[in-house]
This record gives C-alpha cells, sequence and structure tokens, in this order.
C-alpha cells in the first residue's frame, strides 16, 4: 500500500456559509494503480487531492503514506512531497526561464542530486515521453501537450510511489489531452506507476483501473 | 550552499540577460546606482579635500617651530647653533631660521593685514614650487605676494607694494610710529592653502630687518621632518636637547584639530549620504515584494517539489542580491566618475575664506571603495530580506486555488 486517506472531512467557511466539501471520504492506493477521481466541478476533487498530496490539512481523517502516517504541517511533508510523491496540475507549473531539462532536473537538484546525474535522468524521461527535440526547449516555446508532457516527466523525476494529477488534461484540446491521457495509461502500465488523477473526463476515467467519483462529499467507488 | 541554490546561481551568471535584467528591475538598479554614486563621490570628494588640506597644512607650516620661551627674538648665534644640533637627527629634513611679522600691505588706498616672511637660506624655502608667475629668488627691494593678496590689492606682477609695519613696541604720545618702503613684486605664488595665498609677503632677511629697524634675530627655527607624524615626539626631544629656554610647536597643535574636524565632517556627510542608500532600500523592498507576488507560482511548484521555504528564499536573495551588487558596483564607478567631473569643473571654486583651499579635488581610496561596497550592501541586503519573510507565510494551496480561479 502507497497511500491510505481515512475518514477525511473538510469544511470551508465562505461568508456566513460553511461548505463540507469532504465528509468522511476514505481512499487507499496500492502500487500500479491507476485511480480516477471525478465528480461536479467544485465538489471536493482537488482539495481531496490536495490533502492526499500533503499540500493541505483536513479537518479530521487520518492519512498514511508509505507506512507513516503524515500531515501537510509535519516536518517530514516536503522531503515526502520530493520523495515519494509526483504532481501534475491542470496549468503546467512549469518555470519560465528553465528549459525543458532543467524544469524535470528540479526534484532531482532539491533533493540534492549533483546537476549533471539530475540532468542526464531529465533527458531520459523527456525521451521517454517523446520530447527527445525538445529538450533545450523553453516552456513559452512548447506546444500546450508538451509542456504537460513536461510536467509530468518533472513529477516523475524522482521514481516517485504515486502521482497525483489535478485535471492534467483540462487545458488542453482533445488531440492534446488524448496524447497526454496516452502516455499516462502508457507509464502506468510500463513502470507499474500508480496515478491518483482527478478529472470531470468520464469517457477517459473509464479506461482506469478504480474510479470513484465524489459526490457530496463521499467518495463513491464506481469501478474496481 | 545547497545544489539547488548552486545550480540557479550558476545560471543567473550564464544567462544574465534572461535572469537578472528584468524591467521590474530598473527602478530599483538606478536608484542604487545613484545613491551609491553619490555616497561614493561624497567620500571621495571629502576625502579629496582632507588629503589636500592636510597635504598643504604640512607643505605651508613648519612640522616643527622652535623659538624662544619668553617670545624674545633668537640671535643669529642661537640659530646657528641650534640648527647644527637639529640636523643631526636623520629624522630631520631642512632646518631653517625665519622672520616673521604681522604688517599692513597698501596699494594706494587699498589696505590689507599681511604677514612678512622672510628665510635665512632660501633654498629650502616652501613657497618655491608655488610660484605661478615672476621667479623664486629676490633680491633687496623685491617681494613675493600671495595670489590672492595681489588681487585684492589690485596689483600685478611688477608693480610696487608698500609694506607697512606699525611699531607697536614703541608707542609715542602722538601715536604708534611705523616704517615703510616700497618693494617691486617679483614673484606671485600660489599655494592652494588661502590663508598663506591671501595673507603672506616674503622679503629678504636685509630687507625684513630694516623694515623692523632690527640689527639681527630670527622669530624662529622651522623644521621639515621626515615623517611629519613624528612631529610630537621629536618636539619634545628637540627642546630636551636645547634646552627649555626654547620652546616647540609641532604642527599638530595648530592644525590637527582642523584636520581632526574635516574627518568627523567627512564621516557625517558618509553617513547622511547613507540614507540616500536607505532609501534607495525601499524601493528594492518594493521590487522584491512585486517580484514575490510575480512569481507565486514559481514559488509554489518549489514548494510542492519538495523544497524548504529557506531554500526559496536565497534563491530570490541570490537573485536580487546578484543584481543589486552589479548595481553597487556600476555606481562605484558612477561615483568616480561623478568626482573626476567635479575635480576638472572650473564653473565652481571652493570659497578659500571658508574651506581654506579653493580647490576640490577627489582622493580614491581602496579602503573608501570597500567601505561603501560594503555599507550599501549591508543596506541592501538588509532590505532584500525583509520581504522575503513572506514566501515563508505564502500557501502552496492558496495560490494554486487562485490560478483555477
Amino acid at each position: 500500500m502507497i497511500l491510505k486517506a481515512s475518514h477525511l472531512s473538510k469544511t470551508y467557511i465562505d461568508s456566513d456559509q460553511r461548505i463540507e466539501v469532504l465528509k468522511d471520504a476514505s481512499l487507499e492506493v496500492n502500487a500500479g494503480e491507476l485511480i480516477c477521481i471525478t465528480g461536479k466541478s467544485g465538489c471536493g476533487k482537488s482539495t481531496m487531492l490536495h490533502i492526499m498530496g500533503l499540500l493541505d490539512t483536513p479537518d479530521s481523517g487520518d492519512l498514511i503514506i508509505c507506512d507513516k502516517s503524515i500531515q501537510s504541517n509535519s516536518p517530514q511533508a516536503s522531503s515526502i512531497r520530493n520523495q515519494e510523491l509526483g504532481f501534475v496540475f491542470q496549468f503546467h507549473y512549469l518555470i519560465d526561464d528553465l528549459s525543458a531539462t532543467e524544469n524535470v532536473a528540479l526534484p532531482l537538484l532539491i533533493s540534492g542530486i549533483n546537476e549533471s546525474s539530475a540532468k542526464l535522468r531529465a533527458k531520459e524521461l523527456l525521451v521517454l515521453l517523446g520530447l527527445e527535440q525538445r529538450l533545450n526547449r523553453y516552456p513559452n516555446q512548447l506546444s500546450g501537450g508538451e509542456q504537460q508532457r513536461v510536467s509530468l516527466a518533472r513529477a516523475l523525476a524522482n521514481k516517485p510511489k504515486l502521482v497525483l494529477a489535478d485535471e492534467p488534461t483540462g487545458n488542453l484540446d482533445p488531440l492534446h489531452s488524448n496524447e497526454v491521457w496516452e502516455m499516462i495509461r502508457k507509464l502506468n502500465h510500463d513502470l507499474n506507476q500508480a496515478f491518483v488523477i482527478v478529472t470531470h473526463d468520464i469517457e477517459a476515467s473509464r479506461k482506469a483501473t478504480n474510479s470513484y467519483e465524489l459526490t457530496d462529499g463521499r467518495l463513491i467507488q464506481l469501478k474496481a | 550552499m545547497e545544489i539547488l541554490e548552486r545550480f540557479f546561481l550558476k545560471r543567473y551568471i550564464k544567462y544574465p540577460k534572461r535572469n537578472l535584467f528584468r524591467f521590474s528591475f530598473i527602478a530599483m538598479v538606478l536608484g542604487i546606482i545613484l545613491s551609491v554614486g553619490i555616497l561614493s563621490a561624497g567620500l571621495h570628494l571629502f576625502q579629496g579635500y582632507e588629503s589636500t588640506l592636510k597635504k598643504l597644512l604640512l607643505e605651508s607650516f613648519a612640522h616643527v617651530g622652535i623659538s624662544s620661551s619668553d617670545g624674545s627674538l633668537m640671535s643669529n648665534e642661537e640659530t646657528e647653533n641650534a640648527c647644527k644640533t637639529l640636523t643631526e637627527h636623520n629624522e630631520v629634513l631642512s632646518c631653517v631660521p625665519v622672520l616673521q611679522f604681522a604688517l599692513m600691505a597698501q596699494n594706494k588706498d587699498k589696505v590689507r593685514a599681511a604677514s612678512l616672511k622672510c628665510y635665512k637660506t632660501e633654498e629650502t624655502a616652501p613657497y618655491h614650487p608655488y610660484i605661478v608667475s615672476g621667479r623664486p629668488k629676490i633680491a633687496s627691494g623685491e617681494v613675493i605676494v600671495g595670489h590672492y593678496l595681489l588681487a585684492e590689492l589690485g596689483l600685478a606682477l611688477g608693480d610696487t607694494i608698500n609694506l607697512n609695519y606699525p611699531r607697536l613696541d614703541n608707542i609715542t604720545p602722538l601715536g604708534i610710529p611705523s616704517t615703510q618702503y616700497d618693494y617691486i613684486i617679483a614673484g606671485v605664488f600660489r599655494s592652494g592653502y588661502y590663508e598663506n595665498d591671501r595673507n603672506l609677503v616674503i622679503s629678504t632677511v636685509e630687507d625684513a630687518r630694516t623694515l623692523m629697524m632690527i640689527p639681527e634675530g630670527f622669530s624662529r627655527i622651522e623644521i621639515l621632518l621626515k615623517d611629519a607624524d613624528e612631529a610630537p615626539v621629536l618636539a619634545r626631544s628637540f627642546i630636551e636637547e636645547l634646552g627649555y629656554e626654547y620652546m616647540a610647536m609641532p604642527w599638530n597643535i595648530y592644525a590637527e584639530s582642523l584636520l581632526r574636524l574635516v574627518t568627523i565632517e567627512k564621516w557625517l556627510i558618509f553617513i547622511v549620504f547613507s540614507f540616500l542608500v536607505l532609501i534607495a532600500g525601499i524601493n528594492v523592498i518594493s521590487t522584491v515584494s512585486t517580484t514575490i507576488i510575480d512569481r507565486q507560482s514559481e514559488i509554489a511548484v518549489l514548494k510542492t517539489l519538495g523544497a524548504a521555504s529557506h531554500t526559496i528564499r536565497r534563491l530570490f536573495a541570490i537573485r536580487v542580491g546578484l543584481v543589486a551588487i552589479i548595481s553597487v558596483l556600476i555606481g562605484q564607478i558612477f561615483g568616480i566618475l561623478l568626482s573626476w567631473l567635479v575635480e576638472k569643473q572650473t564653473f565652481y571654486r571652493l570659497k578659500g575664506d571658508v574651506y581654506f583651499i579653493d580647490t576640490l579635488g577627489a582622493n580614491i581610496t581602496i579602503p573608501n571603495i570597500l567601505i561603501v561596497f560594503l555599507v550599501a550592501s549591508l543596506l541592501i541586503f538588509i532590505c532584500i530580506m525583509i520581504p522575503l519573510k513572506q514566501i515563508e507565510r505564502l500557501q502552496v494551496i492558496e495560490i494554486i486555488r487562485k490560478k483555477y480561479a
């Protein structure tokens, strides 16, 4: 088991309104799984993912990552985010001043791997994701699909146990969206890489090994 | 320094155009360049003023002056014996008896207070290098006059000047008798030290004695030393050797307080001008705060990827710090250029009667360059670090949500 989220609850106060986005949500992720979480916009999918990625704290509930109980404010949180988890967001969040290779090398540099080894690993990943012609391009010189593939390569840089993706194709046209989904499935199949993907693309979620729907703050399993 | 910080530092240095030359940095860079330039020019010019004044004081005054304790004139024999004893010291460069007294210099209806001075041995007289017209050697009936005194009396080289010595030691019921003679101006000197250029008239010893109506004698012995800073110690030892019927006046007695005042003034100006750097620092705070807001996504991504807040803070500090250091260095070059321009300009001259010298010169020294660099860098570094505290408080999740919204 890579990650176990048990009975997560999260409530936001918006003006005088109390919005309970997560109610007793539980999820378990094992190696090699491709899990999709779907739901309506604003239903709390991203919040669920952020809590699992140690970027947000639940009001109640437990989170175990690699057999360690942890919260976003724990001292080890940043090292777990660096070593055990990978992130892909709806927006690529690449650093404009760095080339594709350098962006992918970032997590490795943060973990203390020297620059040449980090760049070598980054290049391997970019080649794996079909970006061998784009190694030295800057984000603004890449297409939307390419930017998201660089972002995916960056998420995989430290060989994380789990990649958390928040609407990874939300900003892409159908052609590029399909390209990214194919890449995710390929990585899941070839490298046995575990993914938890939050999406509103119900069609794409059907190809996942497990899929859940978040409705009224509760996670309902659709496919096992 | 962590690997990530080294990586970014290398990138900033390798690709400065892409990473450092940002439009948002322009106001900060200009502020630093201007403030450091002014601070630097101020210090170089004041250093120049201080060193010029010290040099002129040491060249215009004897390093040690020896005279009779009771104020009476020293006889020729006394001065000869004293000079013989004193020149045996290795530290003594020259030893010359001089005669000096106050009188009135006159040209028709223009009258000015002046001081007549004559040297027993003209070869060692300190005014020689400052002769601007005429000749340094004079014969009986000739004088050398200071540039400003000449101008105030409306005279020129070759004209006649009337010197009037009021005999204050011989007051009669009819008033103060005086002796006066006309002399031809054979030379004009301009030392740069206003007091001398405005007061001094140089004559031959014989002419001075005739004017004073004395057969022989000198006011004092003027000693130049190899190292002027040794004057206070040597002055004491000279008196111990010559006897207590004489008194010794090292140059620092009458000039050191002035030099100390100038030094204090120099550092006061430095402190005041440092506030300009501090004002430029406010610009730095604003630029860094704007950069943090602009780069929120970058901060969020680095935090998400596991970078610690202090590492991100250092990355920003390195980036802005490099720009700031380059600006400080350019500011220092600008300061040197500015002081050079002030030195070369001809439309403004110092008022000699206020500042003792009439020319403004810069003295650029390595310690002063280092002091400006260190003080400016420290002030700007503090201004960089203050807004960087915001990074700690930035919530990744808020930034991501804002981007989605």
